[in-house]
């Protein structure tokens, strides 16, 4: 059995070193103080890459103001998912499939397509140039995939737990909280660390929906960095790169740790 | 009583999402433009935008990439190598299952911009790849030569941790006594992968295509990036043309012709897939 | 039941509300009058406009006092700032009373009814009649002849040449090519005599867009017996056109003949921005066919910056294709500041506009962008050519300088020639690449708005 283990481990090994590769740059580069575009060691060690991206305004509000879209839109997504899956997975609803095939439909169409009628909703709203309103708009994109998830992670917990607590007296809601959220908390971080993802990587979303630069998110402004011509401060990008992933990067390791060391997608992509 | 608890997500979405969604129907049947003469007075103008839309070589050009980006770097990439991971890590250790899903997922965590550029870096004529394939004497600009192959092998790079993960959390509930049970039968692991393991996880394939293809069929700033839709159009995908036509052209009405070319082509690879596996929610 | 008809109705009621609300109309115009929104582009390496408009901001709040003007810069590149302001004047209530405008975009949205025709103002304003230089002021010019905006500033485009490799190559180093075959021959020349030197650099490929339509193909076919993109007088494009098909012969010899930069290089997403004014002052390229702007690039604080750049280069104009009247060729583009038409307070943002553009402030902002003057008063500024010795050269130009035709299908005509251009670039047929780009133009602006030429 050695050749056949061998070989696994092999492939494995190559695989990891494939995916680590692009990413040798942005570590190279960030530290680089005449940055290229290939990972070579740094010829001129410096940290004044980061020196110049870490201040308020182009590392410090950018990276706070992406935290409120990204973890605004997450939380009420997974409010709002959660609630959704219930019926969707408790009840037999004769529109169910419809609904359910009809809402993983749109996540086809990129959201730029919908960005002209979305900003004359928003101003008809009176929400443009708002974050909150920026935030709602995120979280109601993310609806659809975050539904369809909720909805399969709920149907891998089995109604006789709910039941016994209803022949205690509990309403569908109190069983819903006590009984089905618990059990549902991995599904429900997959969910949340997706939006925060989706959201975090947006640029046309606030780009188009915000207007005052001060509440901008990071997203946007790292296109500040390709200058008028498309002029690029390599060694800036990478380092503004590494300050902007790290957020999410953290995220992930936090939430996954807390599910006890295994980032599971189980239950969610069942049907 | 199902209505309260779905009454957040109705008007989330009627709001957001249908409601321009259904002025997109509306729009593609006019000239509607940012600026110009049509952007105060849009006039209704038919079919005249999906006529144009399937007359056009550049359309046609543009869907059969699509298709192929599609089929590429999502059903074959990221759908393969991800049921391989999976598969390969089932049996291993910690250390090697740490690293691996680490590396891969981090390629997934990472922003589209930033993965683009990073991409970029690699691939470049002066890029990482270069260096090193330099030293066999191979080195080539992939982006002009291979722009594609290019784009789609940023593309698996990138989001094969989904699928990763959606295959290993499948995987893990698989009975193990069938597969002991063929293993007994003297069935050498393809066999048995193929015959017993696959049948048992055959919906979480077919949603997982789903999934990833509607996923990738949206897929705009990594190309955007990487080869702006060029060399020559190679790599001018459904979405890069619509943005184009939008935005760069003010082409409203035009735009969102091809925007809901889009959304029928994801209706189509949805239907075949399910039809195919015949597999129900 | 009861539960399906509410449901039925949220839905409804969802659906409709973004329906109505595109209908768009009826919204109030922006703000109160005591507060006009100005708005610009603004980038990391490009930090002067914004300095500029809070330097205008302060001496406008003190003149005026009890107005407010509120800067709201867009950073982005340049096709997002475009969609951006674009969407942004869509609706009313958003759009601006003063905005930062390109020269090419005025008629598109003059005609989607974005700005307000400002000839009254300017009737009002001795600046603009004594001191604006009239070939400038049809930047601001729709084809309906009203005037929408002010230029701030122009430029204009020949070749930049490296006379260190001039003289290597026994070239003069006070060239002056006559025809398209000088430019072609010193081409040549650099090429034996100096082989790891790129002869030259022109925008050419899919990443360029604009600058290849603008600077390449443009440039080239001005100076052909077609000499226009746009007849005004029949007001028909001209396509398809002779003088077109021999611009992108000119593109396919330069690109057999390995004259210019590689296709592959031409390709590239970042290669022009990135390596180019670097390559140029290593002495690593013969002559560029570019703007006069480019020597932002070489001056301290710029991408690439070279100490002795006036010394090294030479500047002289691009000729026409057999060196016929008028000998030679030059496009100009530029920026503007505009109205919006829906402004609360006309009067406050024209006030704005004339102190933005007054003698002091359009000589400041045209020093810090390179850009040549539009005002007489102006030219004379040593500051001018203190930062620029050549920029005397570029001004020199602008007295024959022809503008792009800027109606609302310029962009997809552009495209189309993009398109020409890139599939020549890699290798296609000049002769059917022209006919496509005929049949595109026809397809944009109708087949009833094209002649041959």
């Amino acid at each position: 059995m050695r050749g056949p283990r061998l070989v696994v481990n092999l492939v494995l090994l190559v695989v990891a070193v494939l995916f680590v590769a692009p990413l040798l740059w942005l570590l190279t580069a960030s530290f680089d103080a005449h940055g290229g575009l290939s990972a070579q060691v740094p010829g001129k060690f410096t940290l004044s890459n980061f020196g110049h991206i870490l201040t308020w305004d182009i590392g410090g509000r950018p990276l706070l103001n992406g935290l409120f879209i990204s973890g605004g839109a997450a939380i009420i997504v997974i409010v709002v998912a959660v609630l959704a899956a219930y019926p969707l997975s408790r009840y037999q609803l004769r529109f169910r499939r419809p609904f359910l095939y009809t809402i993983l439909f749109t996540t086809g169409l990129p959201v730029t397509a919908i960005m002209v009628p979305v900003y004359g909703l928003f101003v008809r709203l009176g929400l443009v140039d708002s974050l909150w309103g920026t935030t709602v708009f995120l979280a109601a994109t993310a609806l659809p995939m975050a539904i369809w998830m909720c909805k399969n992670f709920m149907d891998g917990i089995p109604v006789s737990l709910e039941e016994a607590a209803w022949v205690d007296g509990a309403s569908s809601m109190q069983a819903l909280r006590s009984i089905v959220l618990p059990l549902m908390a991995p599904g429900v971080a997959v969910v949340g660390i997706f939006t925060f993802i989706q959201a975090w990587g947006n640029f046309f979303v606030p780009f188009v929906l915000l207007l005052d630069p001060a509440k901008t998110p990071a997203s946007v402004n790292i296109y500040s960095f390709f200058g008028q011509n498309g002029l690029v401060a390599y060694g800036q990008l990478a380092a503004y790169s590494i300050l902007y992933t790290a957020p999410v990067l953290g995220l992930y390791l936090v939430v996954s740790r807390w599910l006890g060391g295994g980032f599971s997608m189980a239950g969610a992509v069942k049907a | 009583m199902w209505l309260p608890p779905l009454a957040p997500s109705i008007v989330l979405l009627g709001l957001f999402v249908a409601g321009p969604i259904l002025w997109c129907f509306y729009a593609a049947f006019t000239n509607s433009a940012l600026s110009g003469i049509a952007a105060r007075r849009p006039r209704f103008v038919g079919l005249d935008n999906f006529t144009t839309a399937f007359t056009s070589p550049d359309v046609a050009a543009s869907l059969w990439l699509t298709v192929v980006f599609v089929l590429l770097s999502a059903v074959v990439g990221q759908n393969g190598l991800g049921i391989l991971l999976a598969v390969f890590m089932q049996h291993k250790g910690k250390v090697l299952r740490g690293i691996v899903g680490t590396v891969v997922v981090a390629a997934w965590v990472l922003p589209e911009v930033v993965a683009a550029f990073a991409i970029y870096a690699f691939l470049n004529a002066q890029g990482t790849l270069n260096e090193v394939l330099g030293w066999f004497g191979m080195s080539q600009n992939w982006l002009y030569t291979a722009p594609m192959l290019a784009v789609v092998l940023a593309n698996i790079w990138r989001g094969t941790a989904f699928s990763m993960l959606v295959y290993q959390a499948a995987l893990s509930e698989v009975p193990s006594d069938l597969v002991e049970a063929a293993q007994v039968d003297g069935a050498g692991p393809v066999r048995r992968f193929w015959h017993v393991v696959l049948p048992v996880i055959r919906r979480t394939v077919v949603t997982n295509l789903m999934l990833i293809t509607l996923q990738t069929l949206g897929v705009f700033g990594l190309i955007y990036v990487l080869t702006a839709g060029g060399p020559d159009n190679k790599t001018q995908t459904l979405p890069l043309l619509m943005y184009e036509q939008a935005f760069k052209f003010g082409q409203i009405g035009y735009g969102t012709a091809i925007a809901l070319v889009l959304l029928v082509l994801g209706a189509v690879f949805s239907v075949v897939y399910i039809r195919s596996l015949k597999a129900e929610v | 039941m009861r539960a399906r008809t509410i449901a039925a109705g949220l839905a409804v009621a969802a659906l409709t509300l973004p329906l109505a609300a595109c209908g768009g109309g009826g919204d109030s115009s922006s703000g109160d009058a005591k507060t006009i929104k100005i708005v610009y582009r603004n980038y990391s390496d490009f930090p002067q406009m914004d300095t500029f408009m809070k330097e205008v901001k302060k001496q406008f709040e003190a003149a005026n006092p009890g107005i407010t003007a509120q800067l709201t810069p867009v950073s982005s590149l340049d096709s997002d700032y475009l969609a951006k302001v674009q969407l942004m004047q869509r609706s009313p209530s958003t759009a601006p009373d003063v905005l930062f405008e390109d020269s090419f975009n005025v008629n598109a949205d003059a005609a989607a009814g974005y700005l307000l025709p400002i000839d009254d103002y300017l009737a009002k304003w001795p600046d603009w009649n004594s001191q604006f230089i009239p070939t400038t002021k049809q930047a601001g010019k729709a084809v309906d002849g009203k005037t929408y905006a002010v230029p701030m500033g122009t430029d204009s485009r020949g070749l930049w040449f490296n006379k260190d490799i001039f003289a290597k190559a026994g070239l003069p180093t006070d060239w002056q090519p006559k025809t398209w075959n000088d430019v072609l021959d010193a081409a040549r020349k650099i090429k034996q005599t100096q082989p790891d030197v790129e002869p030259m650099y022109l925008p050419l490929g899919k990443p360029a867009a604009e600058a290849m339509s603008m600077q390449t193909l443009e440039m080239l076919l001005y100076g052909t017996p077609t000499k226009n993109l746009y007849d005004e007088q029949a007001g028909k494009w001209v396509a398809p056109s002779k003088g077109f098909q021999d611009a992108l012969g000119y593109v396919q010899t330069v690109m057999k003949e390995n004259l210019a930069q590689t296709a592959a290089q031409a390709e590239d997403t970042q290669w022009a921005q990135t390596q180019m004014p670097l390559l140029m002052s290593q002495g690593k390229i013969g002559f560029m066919m570019d703007g006069g702007w480019y020597a932002r690039y070489w001056q301290d604080g710029g991408v690439a910056p070279w100490p002795n750049w006036s010394k090294t280069l030479g500047t002289t104009k691009f000729p026409t294709q057999n060196g016929q009247a008028p000998g030679n060729v030059t496009l100009s583009g530029g920026w503007t500041l505009a109205v919006g038409a829906s402004t609360g307070n006309p009067e406050a943002s024209m006030k704005f506009i004339e102190t933005a553009l007054n003698k002091e402030n359009s000589a400041s902002i045209d020093v810090a962008c390179s850009w040549l003057p539009v005002r007489e008063d102006v030219k004379a500024d040593p500051r001018l050519a203190a930062t620029d010795p050549t920029e005397p050269f570029w001004s020199s130009l602008v007295s024959f300088t022809r503008y792009r035709p800027t109606l609302a299908e310029y962009p997809q005509v552009s495209n189309a020639m993009d398109v020409a251009g890139d599939s020549v670039v890699n290798g296609g047929d000049p002769a059917q690449a022209a006919q496509q780009w005929a049949k595109d133009v026809a397809k944009a602006v109708g087949s009833d708005k094209v002649k041959t030429g």
